[in-house]
C-alpha cells in the first residue's frame, strides 16, 4: 500500500491508537522511515497520548462512596418517615379543618376590610375619606404627588370646624 | 455493534420500588458499585473538571443504574451503557447551564484551516516546574477543558479510560469514523496546548 504524506497524517492518530489495519500500519511505517516532518508529528501524537494516559484516576471527595449506596438508604427512610407520621394518621380531618378555615379567614379578611373602609368613608364624609387617603399616599416613594395634590385638592374639604373658604356658601 | 445488549427495555419505567428490591438484587448493585464506581467518576471528573459537578453526574448516573437494576442481566458488561449515561448526563448538564466557567474557555474558534485555541498562558509558565506532576494534571485538565465536549468525552475514553475506537462507537452511538477524526482533532487541540510538555516527554524519549 502507497499512502501519500496528506493521507499518513489523517492515519496517525489511529496507527497511535493501534487501530489501523495491518496494511494500513505497515504503509504508514514505511512513509515514517522517509519523512521526517511525520515522525515528529507520530512522536508529539504519542506524547500527548502518553500525558493524558498519565494521568491520575481522579479521587472521588468523602462521602461520595456512602453517597452511591444512598438509593440503597432512602428506601428505608421513607419507610421511617411513614412511621414518624403514622401517629398524625388519626388527624388528618382536623388537619383537613383547620386548612380550610384559615383559607376561609384568608378570603374573608379583605371582604370585611373593605366593608368596614367604606363605612368608615360614609363616617367621616367621602371629602376627607378621600383626603386622609391622598395623605397616606404621599408618604409612597414612587406616587405621582401633583396628580395626588390635584385629587386632595378635588376633594374640596370642609374640615370640621373649618372657617367656609371664599366663594363657598355653608348649607 | 460488537456488545451483548446489557439492558434489556421493559416496558415498565418506574416499575421498580426501592423497598421491593431483593438481597440478591442490593448485591448485585453493590457489585456494579464496587467495579464501576471510580471509573464513572473519573470519567465525569475529566469531563466536567470539577469535583462537584463529577460527583453529582455519577451519584445521577448510578440513580439511573439503581432504578434500573431489573432491566440489567446478571453479569452483562455495563461500560457501554454506563458511561454513555455519564455522556448523555454531561450534555444535560451543559444545556442546562451553557455558560458554565468551564465552557466560557470553550474558545475553540472554527476557522476554515481548522479549529483554533485560545494560548493558555500559564501552561508554559515556569520551565522549572515543568515536570512538577501537579502542574502537568491541572494544565492537561485544563486543556480538556477547552476542548469541545464531543471531542473531550472520545479522548477520555481513548486515551485516559484506554477503550478501543469500536467500543467508543459503541458507547457514544457515532459512526467509527467519527471517533477516528473526532480523536484526531482533539489531539491536535490538545497537542498544541500542551507544546511545553508534549515537547519534555518527547525529549525524555530521545
Amino acid at each position: 500500500m502507497d499512502l501519500n504524506h496528506h493521507r499518513v497524517e489523517q492515519l496517525l492518530s489511529a496507527y497511535v491508537d493501534g487501530e489501523l489495519t495491518q496494511a494500513e500500519a505497515r504503509a504508514v511505517e514505511e512513509h515514517l522511515l522517509d519523512c521526517g516532518a511525520c515522525r515528529r508529528a507520530y512522536e508529539d501524537l504519542r506524547a500527548t497520548k502518553a500525558l493524558l494516559g498519565a494521568l491520575p484516576v481522579a479521587e472521588p471527595p468523602a462521602g461520595w462512596w456512602s453517597s452511591l449506596r444512598a438509593p440503597l438508604v432512602p428506601s428505608r427512610s421513607r419507610a421511617g418517615r411513614g412511621g414518624r407520621w403514622l401517629p398524625l394518621r388519626g388527624w388528618r380531618p382536623a388537619w383537613a379543618l383547620g386548612a380550610l378555615l384559615l383559607i376561609l379567614a384568608l378570603a374573608a379578611a379583605p371582604l370585611v376590610k373593605g366593608t368596614m373602609d367604606r363605612l368608615h368613608a360614609t363616617e367621616i364624609g367621602v371629602d376627607l375619606y378621600v383626603r386622609e387617603h391622598a395623605l397616606q399616599m404621599s408618604a409612597e416613594p414612587l406616587v405621582d404627588r401633583a396628580y395626588l395634590g390635584l385629587v386632595a385638592g378635588d376633594a374640596d374639604l370642609v374640615l370640621v370646624g373649618e372657617s367656609p373658604r371664599a366663594g363657598e356658601r355653608r348649607p | 455493534m460488537g456488545r451483548p445488549a446489557a439492558v434489556v427495555p421493559v416496558a415498565r419505567p418506574d416499575a421498580v420500588h426501592a423497598a421491593s428490591y431483593t438481597p440478591e438484587e442490593l448485591a448485585r448493585y453493590e457489585a456494579i458499585v464496587q467495579r464501576y464506581a471510580r471509573h464513572v467518576y473519573n470519567i465525569a471528573y475529566r469531563m466536567t473538571g470539577n469535583e462537584a459537578d463529577a460527583r453529582d453526574l455519577s451519584q445521577e448516573a448510578f440513580l439511573r443504574v439503581y432504578r434500573a437494576l431489573r432491566r440489567v442481566e446478571p453479569g452483562a458488561p455495563l461500560e457501554s451503557w454506563l458511561y454513555r449515561i455519564v455522556s448523555n448526563l454531561y450534555i444535560d448538564l451543559l444545556r442546562k447551564r451553557p455558560r458554565t466557567r468551564m465552557e466560557s474557555l470553550d474558545a475553540v474558534l472554527k476557522t476554515p484551516r481548522g479549529e483554533l485555541v485560545r494560548e493558555i498562558p500559564d501552561v508554559a509558565a515556569d520551565p522549572d516546574l515543568i515536570l512538577e506532576r501537579e502542574q502537568i494534571d491541572t494544565a492537561i485538565q485544563r486543556a480538556l477543558g477547552v476542548l469541545n465536549p464531543e471531542l473531550r468525552m472520545v479522548v477520555v475514553l481513548c486515551d485516559i479510560e484506554g477503550f478501543s475506537y469500536e467500543e467508543i462507537a459503541t458507547m457514544l452511538r457515532i459512526p467509527l469514523g467519527t471517533v477516528k477524526s473526532r480523536l484526531h482533532r482533539a489531539r491536535q487541540v490538545l497537542q498544541e496546548l500542551l507544546r511545553p510538555y508534549v515537547e519534555a516527554r518527547r525529549r525524555g524519549w530521545e
